[in-house]
């Protein structure tokens, strides 16, 4: 190779010229000829050792070093196939799980978003509570955004947005959509082009005019060139598509999908077409200016602005674009990642355990080696790059691991959280991945290289004896006490769930089928969407099979909920700031529907409806806040009524009267969210000219309860709205008991993962007990037979090796609750129903570490124990 | 990097073998056993030259553009590679050798005091 052959030759050449004329100098003066020819070798000293001297000046000779050791090394790991395949499997499976998960986070969390200048794109948000209709809780007024817009210069470009869904409907018909509505500039803001069309202008803001997705584009208007100009309805108002947005492009807080995007247009009050007054705010600082002095600048021109007095008041935020598109994904990510490197360490406690084993058979041919004159660090190298090798190749098989997993995950994840659609495994991470297993392969070759260092060494042989078996027992410590982190973190996981399933939901899912409508335009009449709405009710009603049917604003674990949360007087107690509870409006069967129980009073009547006066059910928890050790029934409650607010600041001012309570029952979303203070009011009794009237007949949601199959219920269902209510578009109908599975489906996922890394680690640490006691045992074989021929048994000498997996079990467990402990405190607020450091949970983890570890323990002690004592003896 | 130092064999200063090859070259070209005998002989056997240590320092002066080497032919009619001063080599010496003969009266000046108590 690049001619050192070559130039080897000429060298050796060289000096076996040498040494002749030497010799023949010493022939000269008299010498005997092989005493000469002794004396000229005598006198220039070791050949092979000067030519290896002389060719370091050459520079290229660790290269060639480097060629020699890779090829004695796969010479040499293929004469030892199994052991190379056990290491090699440990090695990608944990540097495949690194790899993954550092592509994933990468992916996600590091690379910037595929705008321009990312860094600059802030969201102004405030987490102060805002009164009246805000499509988000971190939105801001129009009017502050307008003076903002005017005010700051600090800015560059200052949009909105807000997100609904909304019945779309096209030349094949209607079916809602997500829509955004958005300042005529946020596209540009971001730094968005359009791929067809034009983008929006700045007097678009009164024009019908509409931007659509992708993916809009291509589902609903079969990716057709001539879309431009195509007539949408949305809200009974025309619309012209104007342009198409890029593929790829995700609107702040989506992850994809048909959108489209209509401009925002104020009318005098302040409102937008949608009757809502205020917008998340995404802006774009100007160069040089730090997102610090962003900040301020918007608080101090905020301060200054118009609006009310509360809203003057509100502290304002700035995060990073990056932190609103990928926020809640941050921390469970980062908390993988650290567990896929925990299981990496395990890998490499593996690999370094397997090397030590293989060392001691390999003693004899590295003393033959250092007798020859090569020095440690020539020893050294030789195993750093046979372990090196043997980590690359893992890392070469565990990157090809991760790119399944990533595009698996990519597949199965792309269209529910943020970002995972723009999964990749970078040629970076592929660095990372090379870099972390050379920084394996290293770490792993220092306890053996130490050995030899030891052993070479003469004199110490005798005295190291003893610790040689240390170093292997105290890395299966180590992989014990890991895999108890990742096993007590899966088993504290499992627990959540189990303890999230076990939730008294408070309401009875099963058989209950939810179905939401809107109507095609949601602007209608309120008085005729709610003649449709109760015809509607009535008519399910009458399908055969349904035992009842209730509407409900706020169904638990919907996907299209309309909350309100109102601020409430209470008869009888002085009002106090924070005094609130949440409204839902229901119709007269809603209690023998939900399943709800009731627990004193009575349900609706058909009569209240006319009665004039508003009767409501509350729940247990408005109870215990509201009406403590009082007789809840009859009790007045009312809207709280503001300084300086006005009648139509109020959703309604006729008093409510309790009629009952019922138990608590989850809301939202989430089965680990506390119970909150309840309302539920009839529906039909709400006075019309509420403006919550006008909200609420923008949708429809009614839950059915039925014996019958779902597919029936779900099929009748919908030839009863096809029928009855042609105007009307379905949202979902899907059975209650899904959406409530449906919510666990992220900790699912954060379960399914981290139990699989369990799962690894300790198929990992099983490898990695066998490995050493088996390796004991080979050793003690000796020992073992002449303590059997001195009348020792056969349980007496498995048990010595039972006792070594035990000692080293134990060894690990220890530190290793301890560190659970601390990921156990790290995971906490993923955890429901079960503490951080829990009991039942870690003598569970301990027990399957026991038993896993003695089923490793299992074929070392039977070989233990069939040691024959004569057959020792004998080779004594 | 990887051998180790051969033991018992008076260890020359590796610049000083450097130095002593290149004066030897400057009354013209020689190969490798000429310049170890060369070397014995002018330090009458002071300074024993390991042959086997000549050769990872002609390499360096090879690399260092100082000697030059070339195959030719003995006085004794056999094949032999040898070496030659080049023009770089031969200022080298110059400089090397005036800052030896400094150090060298330096060292003298120093040391004459001593070795004359001791004597």
């Amino acid at each position: 190779m690049f001619g050192w052959q070559r130039r080897r030759k000429q060298l050796l050449d060289e000096i076996e010229t040498h040494i002749e004329f030497e010799t023949q100098r010493n022939i000269e003066a008299g010498m005997p000829n092989d005493q000469a020819a002794q004396a000229a070798r005598k006198k220039f000293g070791n050949v092979l050792l000067t030519a290896e001297r002389t060719r370091e000046g050459w520079g290229a000779l660790w290269l060639e070093n480097l060629v020699r050791d890779v090829r004695y090394a796969v010479r040499n790991l293929s004469a030892a196939p199994s052991y190379t395949a056990v290491l090699v499997c440990t090695l990608t499976l944990g540097l495949g799980c690194v790899t993954a998960m550092l592509a994933i986070v990468q992916s996600v969390l590091l690379l910037p978003v595929n705008l321009p200048h990312p860094e600059q794109l802030v969201q102004i948000y405030s987490t102060d509570q805002t009164q009246g209709f805000a499509a988000s809780p971190h939105a801001l007024s129009y009017s502050a955004i307008d003076t903002l817009r005017r005010d700051s210069r600090s800015f560059s470009g200052i949009s909105g947005y807000n997100m609904m869904v909304r019945p779309v409907v096209t030349a094949e018909g209607a079916r809602i959509e997500p829509v955004m509505e958005v300042t005529s500039n946020l596209f540009q803001t971001l730094g968005v082009p359009v791929k067809l069309g034009r983008p929006f202008r700045s007097d678009d803001a009164k024009a019908s005019v509409a931007l659509i997705s992708d993916e809009f584009w291509r589902d609903r208007l079969h990716g057709d060139p001539g879309a431009i100009g195509a007539a949408l309805t949305i809200s009974g108002k025309q619309w012209t598509v104007v342009g198409v947005l890029p593929r790829g492009f995700h609107a702040p807080g989506t992850t994809g999908g048909p959108i489209v995007y209509l401009p925002i247009s104020l009318g005098p009050t302040g409102e937008d077409e949608f009757q809502i007054e205020s917008a998340a705010v995404i802006a774009r600082f100007k160069d040089g200016v730090s997102i610090e002095q962003a900040r301020d600048e918007a608080q101090t021109v905020f301060v200054h602005a118009g609006g009310t007095d509360a809203e003057r008041h509100r502290v304002l935020k700035v995060r990073p674009y990056m932190d609103l598109v990928t926020g809640d994904e941050q921390r469970p990510l980062w908390a993988l990642l650290g567990a896929a490197l925990v299981l990496l360490l395990i890998a490499c406690a593996n690999a370094a355990n397997l090397q030590i084993g293989r060392t001691t058979s390999r003693m004899p041919e590295m003393e033959v080696r250092s007798a020859l004159g090569a020095g440690f660090g020539r020893l050294m190298q030789q195993l750093v790059t046979e372990n090196v090798l043997v980590s690359l190749v893992g890392a070469a098989l565990g990157a090809g691991l991760s790119f399944i997993v990533v595009a698996t995950v990519r597949r199965a994840y792309g269209g529910e959280y943020p970002r995972f659609d723009e999964l990749r495994v970078h040629p970076l991470v592929l660095c990372a991945a090379c870099l972390l297993a050379a920084a394996v392969g290293f770490i792993a070759s220092v306890a053996p290289a130490l050995r030899i260092r030891r052993e070479t060494r003469g004199r110490l042989t005798t005295r190291s004896t003893t610790r040689k078996s240390r170093a292997p027992g105290l890395l299966v410590a180590l992989q014990v006490a890991l895999t108890c982190v990742l096993l007590v973190t899966s088993g504290l996981f499992v627990r959540t769930l189990i303890s999230l399933e076990d939730v008294k939901l408070g309401f009875d899912p099963r058989g209950v089928t939810t179905l939401v409508l809107m109507p095609e335009n949601p602007q209608q009449d309120p008085q005729l969407s709610r003649a449709i709405e109760t015809r509607l009710l009535h008519r399910f009603e009458n399908l055969p099979g349904i035992q009842s049917v209730t509407l409900q604003t706020r169904i638990p674990f919907s996907h299209y909920q309309v909350a309100l949360n109102g601020t409430t007087d209470v008869s009888g107690r002085q009002f106090q700031k924070g005094d609130s509870a949440h409204y839902s409006f229901v119709s007269t069967d809603f209690v023998k529907t939900s399943g709800i129980e009731l627990l004193s009073g009575r349900g609706f009547q058909p009569a209240d409806e006319s009665s004039g006066a508003i009767a409501v059910l509350v729940n247990e928890a408005f109870v215990t806040k509201f009406l403590n050790g009082r007789d809840p029934s009859g009790a007045i409650i009312r809207f709280h009524r503001n300084p300086g607010d006005k009648d139509s600041d109020l959703p309604f001012m006729q008093p409510m009267t309790v009629v009952g309570v019922v138990e608590n029952e989850v809301q939202g979303g989430d089965l680990g969210a506390p119970y909150e203070p309840m309302v539920y009011i009839d529906y039909l009794a709400l006075p019309i000219d509420s403006f919550l009237s006008q909200v609420f007949s923008m949708s429809a949601q009614y839950a059915v309860r039925s014996t019958l199959p779902e597919a029936t219920v779900a099929s009748e269902l919908r030839a009863a709205v096809k029928q009855e209510a042609p105007t009307m578009v379905e949202m979902s109908l899907e059975p209650m008991q899904e959406s409530v599975s449906e919510s666990l489906g992220q900790r699912r996922l954060a379960l399914r993962l981290v139990a699989g890394f369990g799962v690894v680690a300790l198929i990992l640490s099983a490898v990695g007990i066998y490995g050493v006691l088996a390796y004991a045992v080979a050793l003690r074989r000796r020992e073992i037979g002449i303590r059997m021929a001195l009348g020792s048994t056969r349980r007496r000498a498995a048990g010595l090796v039972v006792r070594q997996a035990g000692t080293m079990v134990l060894l690990g467990l220890i530190p290793g609750i301890a560190a659970a402990w601390v990921a156990g405190h790290a995971v906490r607020s993923f955890l429901f129903g079960v503490k951080a450091l829990d009991a039942e949970t870690l003598i569970a983890a301990g027990a399957v570490l026991l038993i896993v570890s003695t089923a490793a323990a299992f074929i070392p002690a039977i070989r233990a124990a069939q040691v024959d004592p004569v057959e020792t003896l004998r080779a004594e | 990097m990887s051998t180790r130092q051969p033991n018992g064999q008076l260890d020359l200063m590796q610049g000083t073998l450097d130095l002593l090859i290149l004066q030897t070259l400057a009354v013209g070209r020689a190969h490798g056993h000429a310049i170890a005998c060369s070397i014995e002989r002018r330090s009458e056997d002071v300074l024993q030259v390991g042959h086997g240590s000549l050769y990872p320092a002609l390499q360096r002066l090879l690399k260092l553009g100082l000697i030059v080497a070339e195959d030719g032919i003995s006085e004794n009619n056999r094949k032999a590679r040898f070496y030659r001063l080049t023009a770089k080599g031969r200022r080298q010496l110059f400089a090397e050798a005036s800052k030896w003969q400094r150090f060298s009266n330096a060292m003298a000046r120093i040391l004459a005091p001593a070795m004359e108590e001791n004597s």
